[in-house]
């Protein structure tokens, strides 16, 4: 029996990439067919793995992730705001205080370290910024609800990013000051996927994707994903690909004749 | 949309080498020459379109042969179909991937 270790570690960290519920089986099926191959290439074998485990993880339409899970507005932003909370209690710990603001650090400095952080905040959303759906026109109170929602998502989020990283500080420093852009980026990210996956008519996340055309046709047709509000405000098309004809989501929004499709939609709408 | 599925070179050899019995990845891998990290993505992505479909091996089979248990993959209906279309679209696809390599082998 030849010796697979460099493999098998390979093989093994490449599954960390794949879905957790598919890993035990994606890396049983790369692991069977290692044996196969001959020792000389099979480390080069294991490398595709890699490949494999991300298109896995892009394509697959398991289970959510816990922020995913966050459906109603409502339950999102109660969440947030738990965590932010939490944050800032830790945050307030006395241990936590001192290695933030070291002695050498002056307050004229601290200020304006304080400055270039909030002009970065107000920088950082030009490089995250994606391209909102086509919502064509929308009842002004809906518009201001997502807009307030967007607004109170995005200061819990970077409220998060500041105490984590504050608490951070005590462990490594005040080195840790040097992620607070990277994690508001990835914090502002993250509030936007998070709207586009979203109805804009109650601000819940878009369910039962399905995927449209095939990416062979696509000069005629679009292809991409269609995602359905289950209390039965709308559809919306995001292409795979965005192209001249379809460059953004697109949301299809359905009258109340067609409540009728969607179970005890009637009386949930709002 | 039409009814057969219009299929990438790669896809369309990957097709032909599992339609004529190059069933396991490794195989496909060895048979068409292209690599780990474009061969089994693409499979699944075959497999996602419903133009393949892949099986466990029993186990028992395995064990007989004492080795471990593989995977392999066979064409679905509409992946019969898809890969009539492809040979027609490249001709040169049966004779890329020919029947007679899979018994010389």
């Amino acid at each position: 029996m030849k010796s697979q270790r460099l493999e098998f570690a390979i093989l093994r960290a490449a599954s960390l990439l794949a879905p957790a519920e598919q890993r035990a089986e994606w890396l049983a099926e790369w692991r069977s067919e290692v044996w196969y191959v001959p020792p000389s290439g099979a480390a080069r074998f294991c490398l595709g793995a890699f490949r494999d485990a991300l298109w896995l993880r892009r394509n697959n339409p398991g289970p959510m992730s816990v922020l995913t899970r966050l459906d109603s507005p409502i339950e999102c932003l109660a969440f947030l705001a738990t965590l932010a909370a939490a944050g800032m209690f830790l945050a307030r710990l006395p241990m936590s205080r001192d290695p933030m603001l070291p002695s050498a650090l002056s307050d004229g400095m601290a200020l304006g370290s304080m400055a270039i952080a909030l002009l970065l905040h107000l920088l950082a959303p030009a490089a995250t910024i994606r391209a909102m759906a086509d919502y064509h026109p929308l009842p002004w109170a809906c518009r201001l609800r997502r807009w307030i929602f967007v607004v109170l998502k995005t200061a819990f989020a970077l409220l998060i990013v500041s105490c984590g990283l504050f608490i951070l500080s005590f462990a490594v420093g005040p080195v840790a000051c040097q992620g607070f852009v990277p994690a508001s980026i990835v914090a502002l990210r993250w509030v936007v996927i998070d709207q586009r996956q979203r109805c804009p008519v109650c601000l819940c996340l878009l369910t039962n994707p399905v995927r449209i055309g095939r990416a062979s046709e696509m000069f005629l047709d679009w292809y991409g994903t269609e995602s359905m509000c289950s209390r039965g405000h709308g559809l919306l098309h995001a292409p795979e690909i965005p192209t001249s004809c379809y460059d953004r989501q697109e949301w299809l929004h359905l009258d109340g004749s067609w409540s009728s499709l969607f179970s005890g939609a009637a009386g949930m709408r709002r | 949309m039409a009814d057969t599925a219009k299929l990438s070179h790669t896809s369309a050899m990957i097709l032909q080498a599992i339609g004529v019995g190059y069933i396991y990845g490794y195989t496909v891998m060895e048979v068409t020459g292209l690599p780990s990290g474009t061969v089994y993505p693409a499979m699944r992505r075959l497999e996602r379109d419903q133009l393949i479909r892949s099986q466990w091996e029993r186990q028992s089979i395995a064990d007989a042969a004492d080795r471990p248990a593989r995977k392999y993959y066979k064409l679905t209906r509409s992946g019969e179909s898809a890969l009539e279309a492809a040979r027609n679209r490249y001709p040169l696809l049966a004779k890329l991937v020919a029947t007679e390599e899979l018994e010389d082998a």
